[in-house]
């Protein structure tokens, strides 16, 4: 990315978060642009963008609204949108901060602010009442439900991670030597919800939902918004808080057509790899030179794909890895020093950008703070979708 | 719109049967093809590709019209398993723990079924067995293609 063309996160900030918080998306959606306003002091008239993903995690309770761009927009007091868009369809958060920068690259807008919004799904109560009847399904889930894999623990979390096991020799023990080290984080985050520290007997003990992946590999379902600006990089040292910059980004879509996680060619060589090798073609930096990583853990399983995909470690290398103790506070390359959506709740990508800004910024991440932070990547989504940030402080 | 075979009765529950294919004209071939046991799977007869999930054109050659389904060995090994223990369906509650596989047909591995093992211990199941596709009555008229050890 040419020095000239550098977009900068200015401001971040979440809405209240939680389970079964009652506040509806627009609620949440006014919460968290006004947290990140208020973080970097910018008033509605300085923003000219507003981008979300859009895409429903889950069925809506009913009387909660849906939401848009411009919607949120008109909440905040941001009069004339240069740019706004509400994707439905892809990898989450990335995709919003992604559609930011090119927007601001392109000239289209100079300070967007992106947003990613969740409302749980509905209850178990609620499920059962909703199925009272038989379930039709159509599209390609017709090739899958009716086998029973319904959900993301069958085959976003379980399928890989047992490949990855059979073919490699990664052992759950590995597993777990994540989910402590991210506890372990989380246990130094006021913002976490989940800060009991965890034990390889907790987590060993702890019960399946589709083996190998157990609850504890499961990121947290809570109503949440979180929110990040972006802006140009000359209008970014106006504000506040120290300006982090994009140093590159990449998104990636890959094996689309042949539809759904169970279809892709290699469940644990995808779309991160590509993103991963756009990623490292876009900046100087390498691998090396990161300080900290970011990286998507709805299931964990996926943060070792990532890990391997952006070359942290070697194919099929990631379970050593981590059960080195590489990826804790204090080891070569912390990783979720926040404590991941397994412990701060899902945020769909949202919070890793944030904590990376954090990160960077030097001084906000408390007991946490990776020492001297110039660097970070932060990674969301896998499969036939997703993205990579790298950002870097001045 | 359903497979003309299928006839869920008027007062069945969710419990009673798994989510149950709301087929379209792409697909209702593949369920026609189960109800008769038999595994068919679209194919590009221009340039010799298989298709599946089941697309208007052929990702290959861009064939839109030498498309038509045809029937497949049965045959394959399975590229990966796990055993769900929760149950996200009212059919699936007393069903846990159940397996799932995915298994990678002979005819192009890329080609990828998911699907459940019959006769085996979940705990046997190995990525690279060799299987072999059976028919299995799961409502009235719909078949579901299962698999076996080969």
């Amino acid at each position: 990315m040419a020095k000239r063309d550098r977009v900068a996160a200015i401001g971040v900030g979440y809405s209240n978060t939680g389970r079964w918080l009652g506040l509806s998306r627009r609620e949440l959606a006014a919460q968290a642009g006004v947290a990140a306003m208020n973080d970097c002091g910018i008033t509605a008239d300085q923003i000219d963008g507003v981008v979300l993903h859009a895409g429903i995690a889950g069925a809506e309770p009913p009387g909660l609204d849906r939401i848009d761009a411009i919607d949120v927009g008109q909440m905040l007091g941001i009069k004339e949108l240069n740019y706004y868009n509400a994707d439905e369809m892809g990898p989450a958060y990335v995709h919003a901060a992604i559609s930011a920068i090119a927007a601001i690259q392109s000239g289209m807008a100079h300070t967007v602010l992106t947003m990613r919004v969740i409302n749980q799904r509905l209850n178990t109560r609620q499920l059962s009442a909703e199925m009272s009847k038989p379930t039709y399904v159509g599209g390609d889930a017709q090739f899958v439900m009716p086998f029973g894999s319904l959900n993301g623990p069958n085959n976003i979390g379980a399928l890989p991670a047992q490949r990855h096991m059979e073919l490699y020799g990664t052992t759950e023990e590995q597993f777990g030597a994540h989910v402590i080290a991210q506890r372990a984080h989380a246990a130094l985050n006021d913002e976490a919800i989940l800060r009991d520290p965890l034990t390889m007997d907790d987590y060993l003990n702890s019960r399946y939902v589709s083996k190998p992946m157990r609850l504890l590999d499961c990121d947290y379902p809570v109503d949440s918004a979180s929110a990040i600006i972006f802006t140009t990089e000359e209008r970014a040292r106006d504000f506040k808080k120290k300006p982090i910059f994009v140093e590159a980004a990449a998104h990636s879509a890959v094996e689309v057509l042949g539809g759904g996680f169970e279809k892709i060619a290699d469940m644990n060589h995808n779309s991160p790899y590509h993103a991963a090798k756009t990623l490292w073609s876009r900046t100087d930096l390498k691998p090396s030179d990161v300080d900290c990583a970011q990286l998507y853990d709805g299931f964990t399983i996926i943060v070792f794909q990532w890990l391997e995909a952006l070359g942290f470690c070697g194919e099929g290398e990631s379970g050593p890895f981590v059960a080195s103790g590489a990826t804790a506070l204090g080891g070569s390359l912390p990783v979720n020093t926040d404590g991941g959506a397994c412990n701060v709740g899902r945020r769909h990508g949202a919070n890793f950008c944030i904590e990376s800004v954090r990160q960077l910024r030097g001084n906000e991440s408390g007991a946490r703070q990776v020492k001297d932070a110039k660097a970070a990547v932060w990674a969301n989504a896998v499969g036939p979708f997703s993205g990579a940030f790298l950002m870097t402080a001045d | 719109m359903t497979v003309a075979s299928i006839n869920i009765p008027e007062s069945a529950t969710a419990s009673d049967y798994p989510p149950i294919p709301d087929v379209d004209k792409l697909t209702e071939f593949f369920w026609e093809g189960a109800a008769n046991h038999q595994l068919l799977i679209l194919h590009c007869h221009a340039c010799d590709t298989y298709i599946h999930y089941p697309r208007p054109i052929c990702p290959n050659c861009l064939s839109m019209n030498d498309l038509a389904p045809v029937q497949m060995s049965g045959r394959g090994t399975i590229y990966s398993h796990t055993t769900a223990v929760q149950a996200f369906h009212p059919y699936f509650v007393d069903k846990v723990p159940y397996n799932l596989i995915v298994v990678a047909l002979e005819e192009d591995e890329n080609i990828r079924i998911t699907s459940n093992m019959v006769e085996i211990a979940n705990d046997d199941i190995r990525i690279g067995m060799p299987v072999q596709v059976t028919f299995q009555e799961v409502a009235p008229g719909l078949s579901l293609p299962l698999f076996k050890l080969a």
